[in-house]
C-alpha cells in the first residue's frame, strides 16, 4: 500500500500529515468510546458465560441474589451493652429512614408491630395449621388446649390479649415459624454476639448487588449513621465493623482502581527513566510512549465495544501491555539508526526488522487469542484488550513513528554500557548452555514429580479481598447465624403463582426433615406469601358460621375458656372467609414486602424464583436434603462450595486447553515463517526451557498455581518468542551489532520491570501473572542467548 | 423420785432438744446461696414427675398439667408434658426444641431472653450454678438445708416485664417445687416428686 524501497528519502510532508491525522482520529475515537464506557469490578466477570443450571443459579445469586445485597454490621466495644444497643437502634433507624435498604434487622422487634398487625389480620390465610380437620370439634379442642398451654408462661402475656379473637392460636403458629432456627443472641433488646462485646445488624440493600455506585452510597450511609449515633460519645466509643459482598465489591473496585493508577504511574516513571538512560533524549522518550498510549486506548475501546463494559482487572492489565508495546518503539528507535542517507532509516528498518517484529506480534496475538475463546468473560476481555492493544501499538510503530523519527533516536545515553554488557552476555552465556540445560531437566523432573499438586490454587486465590476482611466476614456471619451460605435452594416457576406453589411443594418436604430433626429450619417466602391456591384452600376449610358455632360449643364444653367468650373469634373467622387472597403487590412497601423482595425475584427471562434459606442445625446432611428434594418441581439445590470448586476446575481445564492451543498456534506460526525444522527447534528450545524453569522455580517455592499462572506461562511463550526470533534473525542476517543487542536487552528490561511491578501488586490476579512472566521473560532472553549457536563473528566485535 | 427422775429426764430431754435445735438452727442461720448451691451441685442428673397448676385471670378454674422432668448436668433439661396434651420442651445448651403434635421446632434459646431467664433459673438451680443465677436474678435463700426456698427476682428488663418472681423450694439436693408469679397476677405452681431410684445412686448419700 505504501511505497517501499531503500532508495526512498524521508517521508513527504503530505503523507506525514495524512498518517498523523489518521492516527490522531483513531486515538480520539478510542478516547471518546472510553469516555462512554462503564467500568465494572465484580468478580463474577471471572465466572463462565455458559454454565449449567446449578452454576447459573450460583452466578445469578452472586450477581444479583440477596447474598450480593447483604450487609453485616458489628458495633464493637464501647462502654457497655446498653450503649451498644442504643447505637444499634439509632443506626437501624437511620438506615430504615434512608430508604436505601429493603430490610434492616437488629433484633429490635419494636418496628414489627405493623407487620404483626397485618399477620394477625390475615392469620387464616397464613397459618400452616389451617386444614379442614382444624375446625372440627376435635381439631378445635386440640388447638384451644395448645393455646391455653402457653398461658401461665412468659409467652402468656403476649397471647392473652388475643385469646378471644384467636383461641386456636394461629398467630402464634405463624410467629413460631417466622423465628429463624439460628437467630442471634438478644441482649438489651437487640442482637448481640455470643463471643464478643458486639451488637449486630443485618441489612439488604435495595439496589442490585452489581450496582456498585449504589452499593457505595449505601455503605457511606451506614457509616454516616454510625458516626451520627456515636458523635456524642466522648470516650470509649464503639467501633463499626462492616462486611458483606457489597463491601467486598466496592472495596475491590476501589482497590483495583488505585492499583491500576499506581501501576500506570510507577510503570510510566520507571519506564521513562530507563528510556531516558538509554536514549538521553526526552523526544525519544515521548515517541517511545506513543505506541503504548495508542495500544492502551485502542485496547480499552475495543473491549468496551465488544463487551459493553470494561472490567477493572482488564484495565489493570494495561501496565502489562506497556511492557510489550514499548518494545516495538525501542526496536524501531534503535534499529532505524545509522542510515546511509539521512531520513531513510525507517525504510531500511521496515525491510530488515519489521518482519521479525510482525512475527513477534502475530505470535503474541496467537497467545492472547486463546483467551478470547475461553468462554470466561474476564479472560476474554483480557484477550481482546491485549490483541487490539498490541496490533494498534505495532501499527503505530510501523506507520506513525517513521513520520516522527525517520532515523530512529539519535542519542546514545547509557546504551554504550548496555551494549557492552549485552555483548558480554551473548558471548558468555553459551558456555553455560549445558549447565542451563541440566537445570532445565531438573526443573522438568520437579514439575513432573509434583504433577497436579502444583495446580492447587482456587477461585478464592483470585479474590482481591484481603484475608483480614474475609475473616471479619466469617466472624460476623457466625455471630448472626445468617442461615447457611453453604447450600442454596432455589425454586422456579413460570409466573409468581407457579413459583409459590412449587415453593410450597418443596417446603413440605423440608418440613418433614425439620420434624425428623435433620434440618434446623428454613425461611421461605411462602410463610408470609402463600400461593393463592393455598390461601383459598385454607379459607375453604372454615365451616359456615352456624356449624362452627355448634362445634365450638362442643369443643369448649368443660374447658376453662367458655364458648360464650369467643364471639369475636366467630366474627373474625366469618370476616376471613370474605377476604381476597394476598398477592405480592399487596405487600409492597411494608416490612413484609421487604421480606418477600429478599426471598423472591424475577429472573432475567421473566421467570420467577424464590430462595429458600436453610438453617442446617446439628443433624444436617446435604445428601439427605438433596434426596428429599429430588423430584420436587423446579427445584435447584446448589452446594456452593462444591459448585465453586467445580466451576474453578472447569475454568482451569478450559484454560489448559486454550493455553495449549495458543502455544500450538505460536509454534505453527513460527514454523510457517521460518520454514526450517532446525530453526524452529532453535527458536522453541529457549522458550520451552524458560517455561519449565519458571514452573520449576514455582514448584521449589511451593507457590500454589492457578489459572492466571497458566495464562502467564502462555505470555512467556508469546513475549519470549520475540527474543528467540531476534537471535534467529541475528544469526541469519549476520548483523548483530551491539546496539541491536542493546535494544533487545532494553526491551527485555522494560518487559521484566513492568511485569515485575504487577508481581508485587496487592491484587492476586495481577500479581500471579506478574510473578510468572517477569522471571519467565528474563529467562527467555538469557536462554535465547545461551542456546543461540553459530552467531556470526561480527557479533563478537567490541 | 419417779417424778424427780421424770423431771430430770424431761429436763435432759429438753436439753437434748435444745441442743438439737441449736445444732440445727446454727446451720439454718448460716444457710446461704453458696451452701445451697453446694448441696445442689452434687446431683448430676435426675428424673422427676411434676404436676402443675396455673391460675390465669379470666379463665374459669386453673389449668392443670402433669408430666416428667429430666435433667442432666451441665445444661440438658427436658420437660415432657403428658396431660392434657403430649408435648416436649427440650433444652440442650443453647438449643431449644419444641415438639408437639408431630411437629418439632428448633430455636436458639438466647435469642429469647424471656425464656432464657426461666430456663437458666431452672438449670442454674439444678446445677448448683450460683454465678449463672446471679447473672439473671437477684436471689434470696430461706429455710435450712432440710427445707429451703430460693426466691429469684429477674434482672433483665425483658424478663422482668413478664415475670415478677420465681420461688424454687426443696430439701437437701432435691428440688421439690417451682412457683412462678407473672406480671398481671397470673401464677403457676408446680410440685415435683423426684424418682428416688434414679435420684439416689448408692454410695452418695452417706459420707
Amino acid at each position: 500500500m505504501i511505497a517501499r524501497g531503500s532508495a526512498e528519502g524521508p517521508p513527504g510532508r503530505q503523507r506525514r500529515t495524512l498518517v498523523l491525522l489518521a492516527w490522531l482520529l483513531i486515538v480520539l475515537a478510542g478516547a471518546l468510546q472510553i469516555a462512554r464506557t462503564q467500568f465494572s469490578a465484580d468478580l463474577s466477570a471471572f465466572l463462565p458465560k455458559s454454565p449449567d443450571a446449578r452454576q447459573q443459579v450460583l452466578i445469578e445469586q452472586l450477581q444479583s441474589g440477596v447474598a450480593s445485597r447483604t450487609l453485616m454490621l458489628g458495633i464493637e466495644g464501647g462502654a457497655s451493652a446498653e450503649q451498644r444497643a442504643a447505637v444499634s437502634r439509632a443506626v437501624a433507624r437511620a438506615m430504615r429512614e434512608s430508604r436505601l435498604f429493603d430490610l434492616v434487622q437488629n433484633g429490635d422487634t419494636g418496628d414489627w408491630s405493623e407487620a404483626g398487625t397485618w399477620v394477625f389480620e390475615h392469620r387464616y390465610q397464613l397459618s400452616p395449621g389451617m386444614r379442614p380437620a382444624h375446625f372440627s370439634v376435635e381439631g378445635l379442642r386440640d388447638a384451644i388446649y395448645e393455646t391455653l398451654s402457653m398461658l401461665g408462661t412468659p409467652a402468656g402475656n403476649a397471647i392473652k390479649p388475643l385469646l378471644d379473637r384467636d383461641p386456636t392460636g394461629e398467630t402464634q403458629r405463624i410467629a413460631v415459624d417466622l423465628v429463624p432456627a439460628s437467630a442471634p443472641r438478644s441482649e438489651n433488646g437487640v442482637w448481640a454476639s455470643r463471643s464478643a462485646p458486639r451488637a449486630l445488624l443485618i441489612a439488604t440493600t435495595h439496589a442490585a448487588g452489581s450496582d456498585l455506585d449504589a452499593q457505595a452510597v449505601a455503605i457511606a450511609r451506614v457509616q454516616a449513621a454510625f458516626d451520627a449515633a456515636t458523635r456524642d460519645i466522648a470516650e470509649a466509643r464503639p467501633k463499626l465493623l462492616l462486611s458483606g459482598p457489597p463491601v467486598f465489591s466496592v472495596l475491590s473496585r476501589d482497590k483495583i482502581k488505585t492499583e491500576a493508577t499506581h501501576l500506570a504511574i510507577v510503570g510510566g516513571i520507571v519506564m521513562g527513566v530507563l528510556l531516558l538512560l538509554a536514549f538521553a533524549s526526552p523526544r525519544a522518550l515521548v515517541i517511545a510512549f506513543l505506541p503504548v498510549a495508542t495500544g492502551v486506548v485502542v485496547g480499552t475501546a475495543a473491549v468496551s465495544l465488544v463487551f459493553g463494559s470494561v472490567h477493572g482487572m482488564t484495565l489493570g492489565f494495561g501496565s502489562t501491555l506497556i511492557g510489550e508495546t514499548v518494545d516495538y518503539a525501542i526496536y524501531f528507535l534503535i534499529q532505524a539508526r545509522g542510515a546511509a542517507v539521512a531520513g531513510t532509516g525507517w525504510a531500511r528498518w521496515r525491510e530488515v526488522h519489521w518482519p521479525t517484529v510482525r512475527l513477534g506480534l502475530l505470535t503474541s496475538v496467537c497467545g492472547f487469542a486463546a483467551l478470547v475463546f475461553s468462554g470466561f468473560p474476564g479472560l476474554a476481555q483480557l484477550g481482546v484488550f491485549s490483541i487490539a492493544g498490541l496490533v494498534a501499538a505495532a501499527l503505530a510503530t510501523r506507520y506513525v513513528l517513521p513520520m516522527l523519527a525517520p532515523d530512529g533516536a539519535s542519542g546514545m545515553g547509557m546504551r554504550k554500557y548496555m551494549a557492552r554488557a549485552a555483548g558480554m552476555l551473548v558471548r558468555g552465556l553459551p558456555r553455560l548452555r549445558w549447565a542451563l540445560a541440566a537445570l532445565g531437566v531438573a526443573a522438568l523432573a520437579m514439575v513432573v514429580w509434583q504433577g497436579g499438586h502444583l495446580w492447587r490454587a482456587d477461585l478464592g486465590a483470585m479474590s482481591p479481598v484481603p484475608k483480614s476482611a474475609q475473616q471479619l466476614d466469617e466472624m460476623l456471619r457466625a455471630d448472626i447465624g445468617t442461615g447457611d451460605g453453604g447450600t442454596l435452594v432455589v425454586v422456579y416457576g413460570a409466573d409468581e403463582e407457579t413459583a409459590l406453589r412449587n415453593t410450597e411443594a418443596a417446603t413440605a418436604r423440608l418440613e418433614a426433615l425439620v420434624d425428623k430433626g435433620e434440618l434446623g429450619g428454613y425461611e421461605a417466602v411462602t410463610r408470609v406469601l402463600p400461593s393463592v391456591a393455598t390461601q383459598q384452600a385454607r379459607l375453604a376449610s372454615i365451616p359456615d358460621a352456624s356449624t362452627l358455632r355448634t362445634r365450638l360449643a362442643e369443643a369448649t364444653a368443660g374447658s376453662p375458656l367458655p364458648a360464650a367468650r369467643l364471639g369475636p373469634f366467630l366474627a373474625d373467622v366469618e370476616a376471613a372467609r370474605q377476604r381476597a387472597p394476598v398477592r405480592r403487590a399487596d405487600l409492597e412497601g411494608s416490612p413484609l414486602g421487604a421480606v418477600v423482595n429478599t426471598l423472591m425475584y424475577q429472573r432475567p427471562g421473566g421467570e420467577w424464583a424464590t430462595l429458600v434459606v436453610l438453617h442446617p442445625g446439628p443433624g444436617f446432611d446435604a445428601a439427605r436434603l438433596e434426596a428429599a428434594l429430588a423430584g420436587a418441581p423446579e427445584v435447584q439445590v446448589v452446594d456452593v462450595g462444591r459448585e465453586l470448586a467445580g466451576l474453578y476446575q472447569r475454568y482451569l481445564h478450559e484454560a489448559f486447553v486454550q493455553v495449549l492451543l495458543g502455544a500450538l498456534a505460536v509454534v505453527v506460526l513460527l514454523g510457517a515463517y521460518l520454514r526450517s525444522g532446525a530453526r524452529l527447534f532453535a527458536v522453541c528450545q529457549p522458550l520451552v526451557f524458560a517455561v519449565v524453569l519458571t514452573l520449576g522455580g514455582m514448584a521449589v517455592l511451593q507457590v500454589p498455581l492457578g489459572i492466571l499462572h497458566l495464562v502467564g506461562l502462555l505470555l512467556i511463550v508469546a513475549v519470549g518468542s520475540n527474543y528467540a526470533l531476534f537471535f534467529d534473525q541475528l544469526r541469519v542476517a549476520g548483523r548483530a551489532d551491539e546496539d541491536t543487542l542493546a535494544s533487545l536487552m532494553l526491551a527485555n528490561l522494560t518487559t521484566v520491570v513492568s511485569f515485575g511491578l504487577i508481581a508485587i501488586s496487592d491484587i492476586p490476579a495481577l500479581s500471579s501473572i506478574g510473578r510468572v512472566v517477569a522471571p519467565g521473560a528474563l529467562l527467555a532472553l538469557l536462554l535465547s542467548a545461551a542456546f543461540a549457536r553459530r552467531l556470526p563473528a561480527a557479533t563478537a566485535r567490541g | 423420785m419417779t417424778s424427780g427422775s421424770k423431771t430430770s429426764f424431761a429436763r435432759r430431754c429438753r436439753g437434748l432438744w435444745l441442743a438439737l435445735a441449736f445444732c440445727c438452727a446454727a446451720p439454718a442461720w448460716a444457710f446461704d446461696l453458696p451452701e445451697l448451691m453446694g448441696l445442689l451441685s452434687r446431683q448430676k442428673s435426675g428424673e422427676a414427675r411434676f404436676t402443675e397448676q396455673r391460675f390465669v385471670h379470666g379463665l374459669e378454674g386453673p389449668l392443670d398439667a402433669r408430666g416428667t422432668l429430666s435433667f442432666e448436668a451441665p445444661d440438658k433439661l427436658v420437660r415432657r408434658t403428658l396431660s392434657p396434651r403430649v408435648e416436649t420442651m427440650a433444652v440442650d445448651g443453647n438449643t431449644l426444641t419444641l415438639s408437639r403434635g408431630g411437629r418439632s421446632r428448633v430455636l436458639t434459646l438466647d435469642s429469647m431472653p424471656e425464656l432464657l431467664g426461666l430456663v437458666e433459673a431452672m438449670r442454674g438451680t439444678l446445677n448448683g450454678d450460683g454465678a449463672t443465677l446471679q447473672r439473671y436474678f437477684r436471689s434470696t435463700v430461706g429455710g435450712s438445708a432440710a427445707s429451703w426456698t430460693l426466691d429469684l427476682a429477674p434482672i433483665d428488663s425483658r424478663l422482668a416485664a413478664q415475670m415478677r418472681s420465681i420461688r424454687i423450694s426443696g430439701r437437701a439436693s432435691e428440688v421439690l417445687g417451682l412457683e412462678m408469679e407473672f406480671v398481671g397476677g397470673d401464677r403457676s405452681v408446680m410440685s415435683i416428686s423426684p424418682e428416688r431410684a434414679g435420684a439416689a445412686p448408692a454410695g452418695r448419700s452417706t459420707p
